[in-house]
């Protein structure tokens, strides 16, 4: 899919060849909808890191006498059934969200990032075996893995960011390996050797060269591990009450379906904005960065599922 | 071609050994004793050291991995420690539930996908195009289980046009019993819907570029047949590719939808085993899960070199 006229293939050209950070940050600010994304993005950063003080009521505060009210000029998104503030609760859970979607994004780069590079430039055995152990993981359905490592564990916001780790490790050193490997033959990379360089100074070299791809997978992987947090929080194994999520909010909000439809209507609609913003950001990104990646016959046979 | 096949199928094993190993020193290195958990703290240690006993929990890890396997070989998952059953009755049980309800979502995948897609490639950037780039950034963006919940909201609350459950009960007319599995199968499709409607939308204008469709219309044949013939045959192979490897996540992302739904699939035993510490069940499933999660994907690449004569392995 792209967001991009005609005109913008000759313009991705230019990027490509005289490289530089600004013209790949000018051609990813002509794309409305990435820019929208990147402004949706900041701001739900913004509310999080500032909920304490934006934040209208405390997200735990009981008051029965308040329960399941409609949204008014007090509440403004209603009440729950014990009366708890529905849009504090949504602001105190992007706190959730966003810093689960950071955690397994570092994770994941922290870990899988070194496999995939040691994979793809040392080869041979060690590649096999690193790969294999990765197809392992890979050999289960994500949302599946993250609820047995969770389970298992024990229900927890920490747990949940473990478990997501572990799932998005693999994706990521898949990734950084086929990168790797398609830069390691590179005539640059080859002069480089040639020139007597380090083994670090070669591998700084293809990192930067790869950074395209893994700065794309990371906004693919952020917006999974958001909508995998919500998932595990809808199936009670996340985030525990009284603090508030998403996923968490939406499950409890299945017993008043009829008589208070802003229950579920207001987490679906956070995490849904949250989603769509960063899959708006990771979209522009890779128009920007990876101006061919959009053309490929076959995209998705190795891509990760989004949840 | 068979050699390639037969390789794929023979890594098989290899993989789900690593991952029946990694699964079991999971489950039993982590805190919760199963047999604790179901008599409660009050047992005498005579009786809960007897049942551990008969799940072989008192002998070494090593010996327990490989009785398992040897247990597997012959057919036999062992039995739950929690549901007074084997573990083999308990996935003919629900297997075919959930196997159901990802071809219901896949059928309504496909369905919705391919005109999706077709118009959106051939309508470029008009406004029925950014219908379809709407839908598609919807089913990627809406978690399965909250769609669940607006079309529960909107179908059967409002409206009461569908049930809610019924799936696993027995009913007498064709109507009710295929009438629980639409709205699951809606919320759990809606992701293959943008992910595929996306894929055939850019394989059918990467196909449509291609000289041999120019040289088809310059023969003068019927638009129709251009684009059936030989736009939407060669488009289709990523397709149907994709439909594949689809099926096999289909089965996994399910657990949501089955919790929402009080679906008795694998997702749900997945998840109560998992809670409950049935380490038999847990063991069984996911390695029931994997393998079909693997032959999905070399079915995947089956059919992908099948359809398209140029890959060869």
């Amino acid at each position: 899919m792209t967001y991009s006229s005609p005109s913008a293939e000759t313009e991705i050209e230019i990027v490509r060849n005289e490289t530089g950070r600004q013209l790949a940050f000018r051609q990813f600010l002509r794309n409305r909808a990435a820019t929208v994304g990147l402004v949706c993005l900041l701001v739900i950063c913004l509310v999080a890191i500032a909920a304490p003080l934006i934040a209208p009521f405390d997200p735990a505060a009981i008051k029965l006498s308040e329960k399941l009210r409609p949204p008014s000029l007090i509440h403004w998104l209603g009440t729950d059934h014990f009366g708890r503030d529905v849009l504090s609760r949504m602001i105190w859970g992007a706190r959730i969200s966003l810093s689960v979607g950071l955690t397994v994004v570092i994770f994941a780069l922290a870990t899988g990032v070194p496999v995939g590079l040691i994979s793809g430039y040392t080869g041979g055995n060690t590649d096999n075996t690193l790969m294999r152990l990765m197809d392992g993981f890979l050999t289960f359905p994500p949302l599946l893995l993250g609820v047995a490592i969770v389970g298992l564990l024990g229900p927890d916001v920490q747990n949940v960011m473990l478990a997501l780790g572990i799932v998005q490790m693999p994706v990521f050193a898949r990734i950084v390996r086929s990168a790797t490997l398609a830069v390691r033959e590179e005539t640059y990379i080859t002069a480089t050797r040639a020139l007597g360089a380090g083994v670090g100074r070669i591998i700084g070299h293809i990192l930067g060269n790869i950074m395209s791809a893994i700065v794309v997978q990371v906004t693919i992987g952020f917006s999974a591990a958001v909508i995998a947090e919500a998932s595990l929080s809808f199936l009670g194994l996340g985030v525990q009450p009284p603090a508030s999520s998403w996923g968490r909010d939406l499950s409890e909000a299945r017993r008043f379906m009829n008589d208070a439809p802003w229950l579920f209507l207001a987490p679906t609609a956070a995490i849904m904005i949250c989603v769509m913003s960063i899959n708006f950001l990771g979209d522009g990104l890779r128009d920007a960065l990876q101006p061919r990646s959009w053309r490929s016959h076959r995209p998705a046979a190795k891509e990760p599922n989004a949840t | 071609m068979w050699r390639y096949v037969f390789r794929r199928l023979g890594q098989i094993p290899i993989v789900l050994v690593v991952v029946t190993i990694t699964i079991f020193i999971v489950v039993r290195s982590t805190p919760g004793d199963p047999i604790q958990i179901m008599l409660g703290m009050q047992t005498s240690p005579d009786a809960v050291a007897a049942i551990r006993h008969e799940f072989r929990f008192d002998q070494p890890l090593y010996r327990q991995y490989l009785l398992w396997l040897w247990d597997v070989v012959h057919g036999d998952l062992g039995r739950s420690v929690r549901l007074n059953q084997s573990v083999v009755s308990l996935l003919t049980e629900r297997f075919p539930v959930s196997f159901r309800l990802a071809l219901a979502a896949m059928v309504f995948a496909v369905l919705v996908s391919i005109p999706l897609g077709i118009i959106s490639a051939l309508r470029r950037n008009t406004w029925v195009d950014y219908l379809c780039t709407g839908v598609t950034l919807i089913g990627f963006s809406i978690p399965n289980f909250a769609l669940a919940l607006v079309l529960i909201f909107v179908l059967s609350v409002k409206l009461q046009l569908l049930p809610i459950t019924g799936i696993g009960a027995t009913s007498s007319s064709l109507w009710a019993s295929i009438a629980p599995y639409v709205l699951p199968s809606l919320a759990l499709g809606m992701l293959q819907v943008a992910v595929l409607t996306r894929l055939l939308r850019s394989s059918m204008i990467d196909v449509l570029s291609q000289d041999y469709i120019r040289t088809a219309r310059a023969k003068g044949l019927m638009p129709s047949t251009v684009l059936v013939v030989h736009a939407l045959k060669n488009a289709l192979i990523p397709f149907v590719t994709m439909i594949a490897i689809q099926f096999g996540y289909l089965i996994g992302i399910q657990v949501t939808i089955e919790y929402t739904f009080a679906i008795p699939g694998m997702g749900t035993a997945i998840l109560n085993a998992v809670v409950n510490r049935d380490f038999p069940v847990i063991q069984g499933f996911t390695l029931v899960i994997a393998s079909f999660f693997l032959l999905t994907n070399i079915l995947a690449d089956i059919l992908y070199s099948v359809l398209d004569p140029r890959i060869r392995y």
